[in-house]
């Protein structure tokens, strides 16, 4: 029996053992499932805002006062003007019923026709971040048709109206619409290592902190099985279903992204199948790295629960980096592949950027995680034959 | 054939086995007699390769179980301290894992776990999971799984315990079967009426050492006493009271 022939006999019965797991199997579900549709759902909101400022109901109080003004609001796209009464604006507002209310004065087209400023008063709620994006737009409205009667007014006294334009701004845009997806996709390779962390945990602690805690290492052990053969097969069992869960994820959080209304978003979600397979060329080796840390962590544990604990709290250190990265952005860092998760949270902002790095990087990427998981491996299968651990219950 | 020489074992600064040596020959039962906490566990885990002693030798048929503890482990089968089951795989799971684990496969393993399913009576209960297993089943199939490799050497450490008459009743004929079959068995207990009824040879430890070491009667006649029971104790050294 070769070393690797053990490990498989490991592998085959840790396998089984976690297929039979219900807990190993629903949080294998959970991480597929639920927070993909989680983010899901979470940019469609965003987007449905955004599209809840293309296409506007106008709530205007004391239209009757400003019939040439509404009836150019009439005619401006995505605008649909109706009447609300002056006297509830504020309350309608406060009581969110209205996002934003627009009253005209009753001397607007007597100050129209004066040439003096007509007023209006626009009522919002500050507070309110789901409606700035629509005050926002009724401002720029507003906006719009006072500096074009103004125009008019300049050419009707005989003056060019850009006189009244002393600085004209030009914005350009340095990200690309496919940058600027990667912003919003960041998220993805963090949903990623979240899946590999929460599929392969499971099989991990039974498999190390289970069996301590069932009594049942002991007598593993007095089977004629060299102990790194007993850890690579827990290994492999951990990271096939943290491999799983990545797959899983993967597909689910795609299917997901794509029903999302981007172009509400201003952008076109223009993932590519081989930007998917980028991904998982650069998380599946990270997955592996990862069960390895699982399987080590828990092995200092006595019981599932002790190891929950060590682990919850394991998790965050791979997790943080990629919650910072979706607010600060780690694309355009090469130099960071060699770093465990920090090099592949790195190389998949370039990859979702469209920037696809080179080959190099993910071959020392994959590498340095590949090399520190089985060294990992190899010290958890030193921790086995410890009597502090073989014994101590 | 078993031969323990000069084993010793310390857990800080406390001796768990001083200085542990005895024989176990084929064919016979050789029982480890001694009070909890003698030192019956510790002497048999370092027997078992697990332990590993500050000093002595432990051989298996001329097999040195430190310097190839592998080799050692597959002349045994052993019942250890902890005898854990996985709760979602079925007896005869278990049976066949350690199987494999000793390198046995195809239809030789399929007929070796079909056998030890039988000789234990677990017939009826061989395809179910062990989650609700009673204790004598489950002792059932940890010895099962032990013996898988069919084993010249084997080592059961305190069998017996948590179990009702009838399940005590199988494992001591078991133990017969093994001797029959040439089996050079160890067993620990602290039971007398078990080691008196099943032993060809008596090896008493407390605190840590060989105390005395024959049959029966040797040990009745180095005691001065009649009565087997009082022959270990006062072997083991409890009839002193402790000064209060």
């Amino acid at each position: 029996m070769t070393p690797f022939r053990l490990a498989w006999i490991v592998f085959r019965k840790e396998l089984l053992d976690g297929t039979r797991d219900r807990r190993s199997l629903l949080t294998l579900l959970f991480s597929a499932v639920v927070t993909p549709l989680l983010f899901g759902a979470m940019f469609t909101v965003i987007a449905e805002r955004r599209k809840s400022a293309d296409e506007i109901a106008l709530p205007i109080a004391g239209a009757e006062h400003a019939p040439a003004f509404v009836d150019w609001l009439k005619q401006q796209t995505g605008v649909i003007v109706v009447t609300a009464p002056a006297a509830d604006a504020e309350r309608a507002v406060r009581d969110r019923t209205e996002d934003v209310v627009l009253i005209i004065d009753k001397d607007f087209d007597r100050n129209m026709a004066r040439a003096q400023p007509a007023p209006v008063k626009l009522v919002s709620d500050v507070t309110r971040d789901s409606a700035r994006p629509k005050v926002a737009r009724v401002r720029n409205l507003i906006a719009g048709y006072s500096q074009m009667v103004g125009g008019l007014r300049l050419i009707s006294r005989g003056v060019a109206p850009l006189v009244a334009t002393a600085i004209r701004i030009e914005e350009v845009e340095v990200s690309s619409s496919q940058q600027r997806l990667a912003t919003q996709l960041s998220i993805l390779p963090l949903l990623l290592v979240l899946a590999a962390l929460t599929g392969g945990m499971q099989i991990a602690i039974d498999s190390t902190a289970g069996e301590r805690e069932r009594g049942s290492l002991e007598p593993l052990l007095l089977n004629p099985v060299p102990a790194s053969s007993l850890a690579l097969g827990k290994w492999l069992a951990a990271s096939l279903f943290g491999f799983g869960a990545v797959i899983f994820s993967m597909l689910m959080t795609i299917n997901i992204m794509r029903r999302v209304p981007w172009h509400d978003l201003g952008v076109r979600f223009t993932v590519s199948d081989a930007d998917l397979l980028s991904l998982l060329a650069l998380v599946l080796p990270a997955a592996l790295f990862l069960s390895a840390l699982l399987l080590f962590a828990s092995t200092f544990a006595r019981s599932f629960k002790e190891a929950q604990g060590y682990l919850t709290v394991l998790m965050l250190v791979p997790l943080l980096p990629g919650m910072v990265s979706t607010a600060y952005p780690l694309s355009d860092r090469p130099w960071l592949a060699p770093v465990p998760i920090l090099g592949q949270y790195a190389l998949s902002a370039d990859v979702l950027g469209g920037k696809p790095p080179p080959l190099a990087s993910y071959v020392i990427a994959g590498a340095v995680v590949v090399v520190l998981a089985l060294a990992l491996v190899a010290l958890t299968a030193r921790l086995l034959r410890r009597e502090s651990i073989v014994f101590g219950r | 054939m078993i031969a323990i020489r000069e084993a010793r074992k310390r857990f800080g600064d406390v001796d768990a086995v001083r200085r542990v040596t005895f024989d176990a020959a084929d064919g016979t039962v050789t029982g480890l007699l001694g009070p909890n906490g003698a030192g019956k566990t510790t002497t048999l885990r370092m027997l078992t390769g697990l332990m590993t002693p500050d000093g002595g030798t432990i051989h298996v048929d001329g097999t040195d179980v430190f310097a190839d503890p592998l080799a050692a482990q597959r002349l045994m089968g052993v019942l250890p301290d902890s005898r854990g089951l996985y709760p979602r795989l079925t007896a005869r799971e278990h049976i066949q894992y350690f199987g494999r684990l000793h390198g046995l496969g195809g239809s030789d393993l399929a007929s070796r776990v079909d056998r030890l399913i039988h000789r234990f009576g677990l017939d009826a209960l061989a395809d179910r999971r062990v989650a609700g297993f009673s204790q004598g089943e489950r002792t059932k199939v940890a010895i099962a799984r032990a013996l898988v490799h069919q084993p010249r050497h084997v080592i059961l450490d305190e069998p017996t315990n948590g179990l009702d008459v009838m399940s005590t009743r199988s494992v001591r004929d078991l133990i017969r079967g093994l001797r029959q079959e040439g089996c050079c068995v160890i067993f620990s207990s602290h039971i007398m009426q078990e080691v008196s009824a099943l032993c060809d040879r008596i090896v008493m430890i407390a605190q840590g050492t060989v105390v005395a070491d024959g049959t029966a009667d040797d040990l009745r006649r180095q005691a001065g006493r009649t009565d087997l029971e009082d022959a270990f104790v006062a072997l083991a050294g409890l009839d002193v009271e402790p000064a209060i």
